[in-house]
């Protein structure tokens, strides 16, 4: 086994030097020549479970995916931002470390940013944005946020909002898509008005089916009057009591990087349907079909397909709610401890779209047993559950944690991401943080 | 020609906003980070790279085409996809080809697949 495990570390190295180096607890550039050489037999020997580590695993240490950019990540710097793993600058994503997300209501500093196109301009007279809503209803509104907020209930709610390709990452072959770990998921407390009064303040038509949303963002092309990207949901999900039109969150005024002064937020479904920057909800008599929806966009396949495979997408589904999912807000991949820890006292998040969790397991033995934790009720429905747990060491060396959640209707994450698809939708495998104590 | 609009049309949606509020300089930042310039070493050198830098960031920067590590049927598709989701020109004949080698030659799967070739594919 061990030698299995040292073999893989030399063909990392062999293959990618700069990658592993740059994973390698921080110690970039240190890991060269003889100690390169080393470093296999050195983590091999050092693994207390080795002898339960999966045949042909590459320690996580070595196969996390912040590598996929090839020189390490790049950390945004901005003003009332955090420090986040920076995606992209145009279109501007970053996303959030596992332990940014400590916090139990996310804050405005540390959510995670996924646009589709560029930012709009910041409104002059907030208050003053307008709404439309029109299509297959009744009567045609018009409603700015003051009067959305002073027509109808103001309800605050925890809401999980999560990129609809969160986990992207763990893929292989890689899918097209920001290479989102697990940290494209956020908590924020978020005030609005419901989405269901406002359309039963319109009136639905028997014929409405579907919503279709549009945002003030400009797409990337500059081209005027085309969408950065206008998804839809069923009505269903539309008239669900947590489906939100929000204009504050935690309290105070969203910021214009997070969709002032209005967005939708969907919650426990891709975050592509919280539309920022709101402007209008078109009400359709058939599925929305605006950019983003339809071929392999947020959708997943039916018949799982070849890894690697082209596909038109044309018989998968849409992906609506969310799978289960957990992230270990406590310590970061590739934590060194102190020599003589024997114990790990864990913390996390987990949550499962519109199902709740039913439990947190940890393992630091690969797999081979696991420890239940403690998972609290969320604040409300779709709000994320905390969690909480301790596992013990036997022995100085190299751990990985592996934290895994199970939804109420017993469906755990996988050991690999599932059901691969051109886009990388739905990847919810368990989530390995490597651990060096001593 | 969709491309006319690239770069006028970025400086217009780039022209940063009166600040208003504490939340401007935060936007403001975002803009300026949206609109940082990239030089084309970026890119990996090699034969097709200015034809790509010169084409491809027009709409978005070269992060997208940085992160990824695609097969050459899949970058090809990808320019289609482009063309028909996003309103880019359409790329064709010779200059497709240049674009389309340059990508799978410098940003091809990163490693052969661990066991062998897949059976289920060619
Ligand atoms: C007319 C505008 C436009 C041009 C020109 C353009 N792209 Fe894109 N491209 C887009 C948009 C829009 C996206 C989606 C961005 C997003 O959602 O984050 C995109 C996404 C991508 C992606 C990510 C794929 C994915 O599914 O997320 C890659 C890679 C890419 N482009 C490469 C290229 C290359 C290479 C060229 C030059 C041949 C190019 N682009 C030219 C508009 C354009």
């Amino acid at each position: 086994m061990t030698r299995k495990i040292e073999r893989s570390v030399q063909e990392l190295y062999r293959d990618d030097p700069e990658r592993a180096d740059a994973l390698a607890f921080g110690r970039r550039g240190a890991l060269k020549g003889a100690a390169l050489a080393a470093m296999g037999g050195a983590v091999g020997a050092a693994i207390p479970f080795a002898g339960t580590m999966p045949g042909g695993t590459l320690p996580a240490l070595f196969s996390r995916p912040a590598a996929a950019q090839g020189t390490g990540p790049e950390i945004l710097r901005m003003e009332g931002k955090g420090p986040l793993i920076l995606q992209g600058e145009r279109p501007l994503n970053a996303e959030t470390p596992e332990t940014l997300l400590d916090e139990p209501v996310t804050s405005a500093r540390n959510m995670f940013i996924r646009n589709n196109g560029g930012l709009p301009d910041v409104p002059a007279d907030p208050r003053g944005w307008k709404l439309t809503v029109d299509g297959e209803v009744n009567t045609k509104l018009e409603l700015t946020v003051a009067e959305l907020e002073s027509r109808f209930p103001v309800i605050t709610r925890q809401l999980q909002l999560e990129c609809g390709g969160n986990g992207r990452s763990f893929y292989a072959p890689q899918t097209r898509g920001n290479q989102w770990g697990n940290g494209a998921i956020s908590n924020g407390e978020w005030t609005g008005v419901r989405l269901r009064d406002v359309l039963q303040a319109a009136g639905l038509k028997p014929s409405a089916v579907a919503t279709g949303h549009y945002g003030a963002d400009p797409h990337l092309s500059g081209e005027p009057g085309r969408p950065a990207i206008a998804r839809g949901m069923r009505i269903a999900k539309a008239m669900e009591e947590d489906t939100l039109l929000a204009f504050r969150l935690n309290g105070e005024a969203i910021p214009h990087l997070h969709g002032a002064p209005l967005r939708l937020v969907t919650p426990g479904w891709p975050g592509s349907l919280s539309q920022k920057w709101l402007n209008r909800i078109w009400v359709r008599d058939k599925p929305h079909d605006g950019p983003g929806m339809g071929g392999t966009s947020y959708r997943v396949p039916v018949r799982p397909i070849v890894p690697g495979s082209s596909n038109n997408g044309a018989d998968f589904a849409d992906l609506e709610s969310m799978p289960v999912r957990s992230i270990l807000s406590s310590h970061a991949h590739g934590s060194r401890l102190a020599a003589g820890t024997r114990a790990l006292d864990l913390r996390g998040a987990a949550w499962a779209g519109d199902l709740t969790v039913q439990a947190v397991h940890a393992s630091v033995d690969f797999g081979a047993t696991w420890t239940e934790m403690q998972v609290a009720a969320p604040a409300n429905a779709h709000a994320w559950q905390r969690w909480t747990g301790r596992v013990s060491l036997p022995a100085d060396g190299y751990y990985e944690v592996w934290y895994r959640a199970t939804d109420s209707q017993g469906r755990m994450q996988p050991h690999l991401p599932a059901n691969w698809n051109p886009q990388g939708y739905g990847g919810n495998a368990i989530s390995r943080a490597a651990i060096l104590v001593g | 020609m969709r491309l006319r609009l690239t770069a006028l049309a970025w400086l217009a949606i780039l022209v940063p906003t009166l600040a208003l509020g504490q939340g401007a300089s935060q936007a403001d930042e975002a803009l300026a980070l949206q609109q940082r310039a990239e030089e084309e070493t970026v890119l990996t050198e090699g034969e097709g790279r200015s034809e790509v830098f010169g084409y491809c960031t027009a709409c978005h920067n070269t992060a997208l085409i940085r992160r990824s590590r695609f097969t050459r049927p899949q970058w090809d598709g990808l320019m289609d996809w482009m063309t028909e989701r996003h309103g880019m020109n359409p790329l064709e004949g010779e200059f497709r080809d240049t674009i389309v080698d340059y990508l799978a030659r410098h940003y091809g799967p990163a490693q052969a697949p661990a066991r062998g070739r897949n059976p289920f594919l060619n």
